[in-house]
């Protein structure tokens, strides 16, 4: 699962507060946040002081119309000398009009009216009175508006009337105006936050695929790298699509290079090529940095790997080997012409093998190609080796009875002259070593054709009946001087096959001529045979030293002679089971063994049968 | 279909016990590369337990002697019998295969 993290890194600092395509949004969102609280700030201000001063207006020309109006009605009524009325007039105006105060003055200031009844301190007006009343004045103190009138009662006197009032502050105070002011820009606020949410939903991505295409122009061409998260929205899954298609078509172009750079080698080397891919040696050409230029068929092969792989890759991926690559180099970029040859063991683990790599240099004017020729060896070192044992097997082999004729001839020659017993004692031994080194010459030169497919089948009619006879008269005294209990046993009737019959009857004679030498005396031999439909078998069981599973199929093998006590206390080429088993094979037939150490063996001789006869 | 494989030597010998027909002539193609493709193309196909091959068999020999003939070889072929033989004679294909007699001969034709 793709996780959400930062297309470019950044420091941390930077990305402690704002996410990534963040700090767009924020410094957009922080200017008009700012324009707009002061626009808003200055606008309240100004509102407020245009209010102020219409209203302040207002007041002084109401409390001028006020003052007139009461005069006019006060010289009136003091005329008249009603003064009760006056007072009630002026008391309900002070009422009526929100007055701070109202009052009718005498010159010599005493207040004849007052809208506070207990400031009047003159009850009963005198009927004249002098002095010369104040003059018109309006003053306005702060948002004090006061009005001084002058009065002409007619053959009373001269007194003024005082009114003074406080301009309201309109429809706000300055309390509502804060409030309104701070619920207004709280509001603002949210509204703005609101707006920030949506724009920075919005905006995220854009800021992210900006990033990225920063990213990009400073170089960055992992796709993991300027890939945005697909959460951020239409903006993101679109820019992830554009990288994903600009990495296919990158991909193709590769791949169409790739493959025009093939064809093209294809095609340059035409039959050429063609029968480097016949040649069942691996064939290799890398230039100076080691890039495979050309790679044949059983190079593939031999390597391991798809050929199309190889071509155009690096062949240090494919050669590990220091001792084979540091030739390559050098063939292909040094000075040398000389070819190297380096056989290589391959690990058990990859297969194991020997491959042996001729290294040379080609010579081109422009530039330096090194051709490998790479030879499965493994085989021929597996005969060599085989060779090799044989032939040590086989010195071994023919030395002990060489040594026991030169021994006994020396014998002969030294003492036997003057004493015939000696003599022919030397003779006999001489003549059984004898035999027994034609009987070994023998096996070897039959193993020899046999490998060598020169190994001729007579065909002959086999009678088994006959061999089975024939060998239990050869082996009877054997068993009986070893006190062996050798038994025969066989259905009234044997079928005849074509085939080798000597062949065949050594194969037997091998098979229990062993049985009767590796088994102690006292022992069994069974040799029984069976027919079916198909083939013959004979079952040769004895109560011998036996043989372990893990040699049950090497005592086939040429020399090879059992890790068993008994086993080396006997002579004996090794040469038998392997020629038996060659023999019966050529046959078409099989020798296979069933054993357990010190219980015994059952060697199990089958032969198809090719042709029945009565 | 079993199918057995021994080495003698370097080489593999692959016996398939059995008519090399329909599912398990594509079993036995698979087994046959991997063991091909693990001895390095040192392979010996030993027939003598195979009795018939039927179409499917003759097309998985093909596709393998191809596969053997890219590194220069050819798929070799031991101890068919006669019925095979022939088969692969009619078909015209015989001359894609080498043919030996047996297992020791076609082992030791990669010396």
């Amino acid at each position: 699962m793709r996780t959400e993290r930062p297309v470019v890194k950044k420091p941390a600092s930077r990305q402690r507060l704002l996410m990534r395509g963040e700090r767009l949004v924020a410094f957009v969102g922080i200017m008009v946040a700012g324009v707009f609280l002061s626009a808003m700030a200055g606008s309240l201000w100004w509102a407020l002081q245009a209010q102020r001063r219409v209203s302040q207006a207002a007041n002084v020309e109401k409390v001028r119309v006020i003052g007139e109006s009461l005069a006019r009605t006060a010289e009136t009524l003091l005329t008249a000398n009603e003064v009760s009325t006056l007072r009630a007039v002026i008391a309900e105006a002070g009422v009526k009009y929100n007055l701070d105060s109202c009052r009718i003055v005498l010159p010599n200031g005493q207040v004849i009216a007052d809208a506070d009844p207990l400031r009047i301190n003159l009850l009963k007006v005198p009927s004249r009175w002098s002095g010369a009343a104040e003059t018109y004045a309006e003053s306005s103190a702060g948002k004090k508006t006061s009005v001084r009138c002058p009065l002409v009662i007619q053959r009373r006197g001269q007194a003024h009337l005082e009114i003074s009032a406080t301009t309201a502050s309109g429809l706000l105070t300055d309390l509502e105006a804060q409030s309104g002011l701070g619920v207004i820009g709280a509001l603002s606020l949210i509204a703005l936050l609101l707006v920030y949410r949506h724009c920075r939903v919005r905006l995220r991505a854009i800021g992210a695929v900006r990033q990225a295409l920063l990213a990009a122009s400073a170089g960055e061409k992992a796709l993991g790298a300027l890939e945005v998260s697909p959460k951020f929205g239409p903006e993101a899954a679109a820019w992830n699509r554009i990288l994903t298609e600009k990495k296919e078509l990158t991909e193709q172009i590769v791949l169409a290079r790739a493959k025009e750079s093939l064809q093209s080698g294809h095609a340059a080397s035409g039959e050429v090529g063609a029968a480097c891919d016949a040649l069942p040696h691996g064939l290799i050409l890398v230039d100076a940095n080691k890039r495979v230029k050309y790679v044949n068929g059983a190079a593939a092969v031999l390597l391991q790997a798809q050929r199309d792989k190889i071509m155009g890759a690096d062949l240090t991926e494919f050669i590990h080997d220091e001792r084979i690559l540091e030739p390559i180099q050098r063939a292909a970029a040094g000075p040398t012409h000389k070819r190297t040859i380096i056989e290589h063991e391959r690990d058990a683990s990859a297969g194991g093998g020997v491959l042996r790599y001729v290294i040379r240099p080609v010579r081109r004017e422009d530039s330096g190609v090194a051709m490998i020729i790479i030879e499965d060896i493994t085989q021929q070192r597996v005969a060599e080796k085989a060779r090799n044992e044989f032939l040590a097997q086989a010195a071994h082999e023919l030395r002990t009875p060489l040594s026991n004729i030169r021994l006994y001839v020396e014998t002969a020659l030294e003492e036997g002259l003057n004493d015939p017993a000696t003599q022919a004692k030397c003779f006999n031994v001489i003549n059984e070593e004898s035999g027994r080194l034609e009987r070994i010459v023998s096996d070897i030169l039959s193993v020899s054709e046999v490998e060598a497919g020169a190994f001729d089948l007579k065909n002959d009619d086999v009678r088994f009946q006959e061999i089975l006879s024939q060998l239990q008269a050869d082996y009877g005294p054997q068993a009986k001087e070893k006190r062996i209990e050798f038994t025969f046993q066989s259905p009234p009737k044997l079928p005849v096959m074509h085939g080798d019959r000597d062949k065949i009857t050594l194969a037997l004679h091998n098979l229990i001529g062993n049985a009767l030498k590796y088994t102690p005396e006292g022992g069994q031999v069974t040799v029984s045979a069976s027919v079916d439909q198909s083939q013959i078998a004979f079952d040769v069981t004895d109560t011998g030293i036996g043989v372990s599973s893990e040699e049950t199929e090497k005592i086939f093998e040429k020399f090879y002679r059992a890790h068993n006590g008994r086993a080396a206390c006997e002579t004996g080429s090794g040469l038998g089971l392997a020629l038996a088993r060659e023999v019966v094979r050529l046959h078409g037939g099989d020798i296979t063994v069933q054993s357990e150490p010190n219980q015994g063996s059952t060697f199990t001789l089958t032969l198809p049968i090719i042709q029945e006869a009565a | 279909m079993k199918v057995l494989a021994q080495q003698y030597g370097a080489v593999a010998v692959i016996k398939p016990d059995g008519p090399l027909a329909a599912t398990d002539a594509e079993d036995f193609k698979e087994q046959f590369l991997q063991v091909l493709r693990e001895n390095l193309g040192r392979v010996v196909l030993d027939a003598s337990s195979v009795p018939v091959v039927d179409s499917k068999g003759l097309e998985t020999l093909v596709e393998l002697t191809n596969e053997i003939a890219q590194s220069g070889q050819a798929l070799k072929l031991c101890a068919a019998n006669r019925t095979v033989r022939e088969v692969l004679e009619l078909t015209g294909i015989s001359a894609q295969f080498e043919h030996f007699e047996d297992v020791n001969s076609a082992v030791r034709s990669f010396l």
